[in-house]
């Protein structure tokens, strides 16, 4: 098989895919249409040498044949319609926006007129929005095509994707591919992360070639990490959350997965555009404001050279639960970037290991809240028992929420009661302004919401990016997560630590497959992390760390 | 220097409930309270409905009299997916208000999100302002300007912005509960009151107070009947020189009248409470009308936790000195000013200045008439005549169809004894009735011209004298009364058109 574990770059794949197509036969090239990247495709879709047809006829070729087992998608598309309008596309014959003809997911947290929006949970079912997300209005003017609604965590909470109403996610490694793997995982079904798994596995199992997720406490980058392929996370209020139904607003942000960086960089730049609806949404003023201060690298950049570069090594990130495999591929990732003339520095990021515990308050606190909306009365799913019962006018109904989230309902009401508001919510609040400040201190370039003229001289000592492990393991296997054991919750949760700081902060940080473990054979994600709306750094920093994962 | 509030003078209907007010705290025993050294202390909050066209989140209308669940957005119901998006006129409104009331503008606000599940609150919380209110501080200053013998300020604590919550209409489908989304989201400002108020007047009169200020501010209707100004108030007492009792709220108060009677009537309870040694629970309670009592609602114990959150869909509110500035500049002239101003610029009494300033456009309507003309003519003529016309003839002042040109001209009429007053009344219930002329056109048509022409009138009494030859003699021999039997036939004569002076001055020239 063509695709191997361990060359998960799939740029570098396509360098053999291509020159496959354009010398063999159709039925070869059909083969291999769906691993190829979005850049690729779409050079290819311009030059006539594929149809929209024929890609999107590949992935639901690839949903037919492993959806079943994978459990990527809740919901998909009528074929028939899609292939109908691909015709139009085809017919048309114009691919002049940069997505024409692109099939992609989207995670079915993002409200679609078309297709319903049940965020994993029954108390959704069938729930259809009037209106559509406005990065999903951005995607469809970009000309690209949705394909489906992808599975998740309910409501993304979760970060192994086993929380569903539609069942787990299972990751795409385990069964794509699996003679990769070591024999003694042999069988063993891993998830595929989460909260947005099934958007991470249908883009690894070539069933899209972009979905767009949530990343509310890493809920990209987890999976991304996982199925091996590239999870982005940009700054706060980069994307609009308009239509993206929130887990917790104050740290719910857009979330791209791709297989590439470059790839992800072009879903970036249709969606990264002020919205009025989303007051969180980053005014232009301050757009213009960060434009205008100096980072490393400029928007989109390809270069390769990264001397002048300062690449911060957080030392609090080496967590006693770090598997000796991913401190290995760490080192590796380090000395790559040193070795296209990156300076590592060594820094502290002190609040660290505070910010997992103020992230479970603060987010479940947010989650509460939002999620009193679903009584029942005006959509979604409403207990035929409410109506009986008048004194007990919503339990019925809402006592339909799954495990975890009842849990983290009762967690966020407990940290909102007026008793124990100033223990906990003050308190996390608190650690979250201290990890702020944490990477503000650290990082070279000031925050553009924060910046005074005064601040604009940089700080020669600071860094450009941080480079971390995502996950302290590879992917764990289903049946360890759905034990129902107590006291694995937190074990769960621990699996956060790493990307819950830049979730906290606001700040962009992006996971790169850079590598598979030497103990299972599955797949390891590096994150990169940078200042507050230095998502251009962070994206061309990524881009030459992923061309790293091939390296011996 | 007040006295003339004493007299209580012509009737006059649009201050009838305003002076039954007083009447009524008249017989209500705060006097009697200081005697047996009790004090009773109020606080008041007032949620005033903020008077714009949009509502507070959302691009919805906020007109009233809707059909059901029609101005109703995802933002409004709170759909899954949607953020709410300040509207910059409500804050401009509530700022013109917090700069009106003298409170400080905080130069950073937000808002939080107050928990609780109602099926007409649709999100399961209403967005407010807990943590960090937009306004604290300011005054509502009572004077004799507005109804009280001796001057007191009643401080503002704090001014926050908030949302409505949808309405729930029982009773019309046995064992339903309907739900009408219309107000949901409705901009409101909550006033709230420090407890320096005394009586049940003060009370009134601050409420009555602030809802004139808010309509001369344009931020809110203010009406109570319709539910755009909502009024709760706190209420306790204690014996002068020992600490504040233990409050109560009571909820739900549609008029300043029921307020008023509402505190008297709590007051009378907490203190009958209290000497017969029992001790004042705090909880919410209601008024019943009918029985004119309040009666419990819920205790304290029973209160909700409302979980209080910063409310992170909408970043803080920032207000700039240049934004105060602006607003400042563009403040309308505020009662108070208004008042001493129409006092001294046109010489008429606080009582008829009080009578313009109830009516939305009363003020505006006067000094349009008053320019070149009498002002204690034209207030007459607006507070007496007209207002009770419109009042008998079921129009508010609003909907008033006399221009300000058509009053001016009967006035100027009048003046030019071209007609009597009386004439002048029933052009004007014409005008009421919705005649669009003028004066002299509708004078013209009913041929209702003041006869003024001395030569005409002097013959129309000559020949009443002669035909009426025994009356003359009756008045020679010294029944003066008979004069105005005289006159009488005159006016009967020329249909009231005669100059009552002139047939006066004709008639005393020829009988003696």
């Amino acid at each position: 098989m063509f695709y191997r574990a361990k060359f998960f770059n799939y740029s570098r794949n396509y360098v053999n895919v291509s020159k496959r197509m354009l010398s063999n036969s159709s039925k070869d090239q059909r083969k291999h249409l769906w691993s190829m990247t979005i850049i690729e495709a779409a050079n290819l879709l311009r030059q006539k040498k594929i149809s929209t047809v024929s890609l999107v006829k590949e992935c639901f070729s690839r949903i037919s044949k492993y959806d079943a087992e994978i459990n990527a998608f809740i919901e998909v598309q009528n074929e028939k319609k899609l292939l109908d309008k691909a015709l139009e596309i085809d017919a048309k014959g114009s691919f002049n926006g940069s997505l024409d003809g692109i099939p992609v997911a989207y995670k079915d947290l993002f409200c679609t007129s078309s297709l319903s929006t049940t965020c994993g949970s029954f108390m959704l079912k069938n729930f259809k929005s009037p209106f559509n997300a406005t990065v999903i209005n951005f995607l469809e003017e970009a000309g690209a095509i949705m394909i489906g609604k992808t599975n998740m965590d309910e409501f993304g909470m979760g970060a192994a994707n086993v929380y569903s109403v539609h069942g787990p996610v299972y990751n795409p490694q385990s069964i794509l591919f699996d003679e990769n793997h070591f024999e003694k995982n042999d069988g063993d079904q891993r998830v595929a992360g989460g909260s947005s798994g099934g958007s991470a596995a249908a883009v690894a199992s070539g069933m899209c070639f972009a979905a767009l997720g949530s990343d509310t406490g890493g809920s990209v980058r987890l999976p991304a990490s996982y199925c091996g392929i590239v999870g982005f996370k940009p700054s706060y209020g980069q994307c609009s959350r308009w239509g993206l139904i929130a887990y917790a607003n104050s740290l719910d942000t857009v979330g791209i997965l791709t297989r590439t960086v470059s790839d992800a960089q072009m879903i970036y730049d249709v969606i990264s555009k002020f919205d009025v609806n989303d007051s969180t949404s980053i005014t232009p003023e301050v757009r213009s404001i960060n434009s205008s201060i100096p980072s490393f690298f400029k928007l989109n950049s390809n270069a390769d050279d990264l001397r002048g570069l300062r690449v911060g090594v957080p030392k609090e990130y080496f967590v006693s639960e770090l598997g000796e495999s991913i401190v290995n591929l760490w080192k590796k990732g380090i000395s790559y970037l040193k070795s296209h003339g990156a300076t590592i520095v060594s820094v502290s990021c002190p609040s660290t290991r505070y910010a997992l515990s103020a992230y479970y308050i603060l987010a479940p606190s947010e989650a509460s809240s939002n999620l009193a909306r679903f009584d029942g009365v005006r959509y979604g799913h409403r207990s035929e028992e409410s109506n009986k019962n008048d004194g007990m006018l919503y339990a019925n109904t809402r006592g339909r929420f799954g495990k975890e989230v009842k849990k983290r309902i009762i967690l966020g009401t407990y940290a909102l009661t007026a008793g124990s508001y100033g223990n906990y919510f003050l308190q996390a609040q608190k650690i979250r302004r201290m990890v702020k400040s944490d990477f503000d201190r650290v990082f070279k370039r000031p925050n553009p919401l924060r910046f005074t003229k005064k601040d604009s001289g940089c700080n020669e000592n600071k860094v450009d990016v941080l480079i971390t492990p995502v996950t302290i393991s590879t992917a764990p296997k289903i049946e360890d997560c759905l034990t129902t054991n107590v006291n694995n919750f937190i074990n769960t949760y621990v699996n956060d630590v790493f990307v819950v700081p830049a979730s906290l902060a606001g700040i962009p940080a992006i996971s790169i497959p850079f590598g598979i473990s030497s103990i299972d054979g599955f797949p390891i994600g590096l994150q990169l992390i940078t200042q507050y709306g230095d998502d251009d750094t962070l994206l061309g920093v990524a881009k030459v760390l992923e061309k790293g994962a091939n390296q011996k | 220097m007040w006295s003339f509030f004493k007299i209580v003078s012509t009737p006059n209907h649009v201050l009838k409930s305003f002076r039954h007010n007083i009447i009524y705290v008249k017989k209500f025993s705060t006097h009697n309270l200081y005697q047996e050294k009790w004090e009773a202390i109020i606080g008041l909050e007032i949620h005033a409905q903020i008077n714009s066209k949009k509502k507070l989140f959302s691009n919805s209308s906020t007109s009233f009299n809707e059909p059901v669940n029609t101005n109703v957005s995802v933002i409004d119901a709170a759909f899954p997916g949607t953020i709410p998006r300040i509207n910059s006129k409500c804050v401009q409104l509530i700022v013109a208000t917090s700069l009106a009331l003298m409170g400080n503008v905080q130069p950073v606000s937000f808002f939080d999100r107050k928990h609780y599940f109602y099926p007409d609150l649709p999100a399961g919380y209403q967005i407010t302002q807990h943590y960090a209110p937009i306004s604290l501080g300011g005054k509502i200053t009572l004077s004799p300007l507005d109804g009280l013998d001796y001057e007191t300020d009643v401080r503002i604590k704090q001014i926050q912005i908030e949302q409505d919550t949808g309405k729930s209409i029982h009773d019309i489908k046995p064992g339903m509960a309907l739900i009408d989304l219309n107000r949901s989201g409705t901009g409101l400002m909550e006033i709230v009151t420090e407890p320096d108020i005394r009586t049940s007047k003060e009370a009134g009169l601050t409420v009555r107070k602030l809802q004139t200020l808010l309509r001369t501010l344009g931020s809110s209707n203010g009406n109570m009947e319709e539910g755009s100004l909502r009024c709760d108030v706190n209420v306790s007492v204690h014996e002068i020189g020992t600490p504040f009792g233990t409050r109560c709220e009571i909820k739900n108060l549609n008029s300043i009248k029921f307020l008023m009677a509402a505190v008297d009537v709590e007051i009378e309870r907490q203190i009958a409470e209290l000497k017969k040694g029992h001790s004042i629970i705090q909880e919410t309670r209601g008024y019943d009308v009918a029985a004119n009592q309040t009666f419990r609602l819920r205790t304290k114990e029973t209160s909700a936790d409302y979980r209080y959150m910063p409310e992170p869909d909408i970043p803080s509110l920032i207000i700039t000195e240049d934004y105060l500035t602006g607003i400042h500049n563009k403040l309308p002239e505020l009662p108070d000013d208004l008042k001493k101003r129409l006092m001294n610029q046109y010489n008429i009494s606080l009582r008829d200045v009080m009578s313009l300033m109830h009516e939305d456009g009363g003020v505006e309507y006067f000094e349009e008439i008053a320019k070149n003309r009498n002002p204690h003519h034209v207030v007459n003529w607006i507070t007496h005549d007209l207002y009770g016309l419109l009042n008998t003839n079921n129009i508010k002042f609003n909907h008033n169809p006399v221009t300000t040109q058509q009053l001016g001209s009967i006035i100027d009429s009048i003046k030019t004894d071209d007609i009597t007053a009386k004439t002048g009344r029933k052009i004007l219930t014409i005008m009421v009735l919705g005649d669009k002329r003028l004066c002299h056109d509708i004078v013209q048509e009913k041929g209702w011209k003041q006869l003024t022409n001395t030569y005409e009138l002097e013959i129309i009494c000559k020949n009443i004298l002669s035909k009426n030859p025994k009356q003359v003699q009756q008045y020679k021999q010294g029944n003066k009364n008979i004069f105005s039997w005289f006159v009488g036939q005159v006016m009967k004569e020329t249909k009231s058109n005669a100059n009552p002076k002139l047939v006066n001055d004709i008639l005393t020239k020829y009988l003696n």
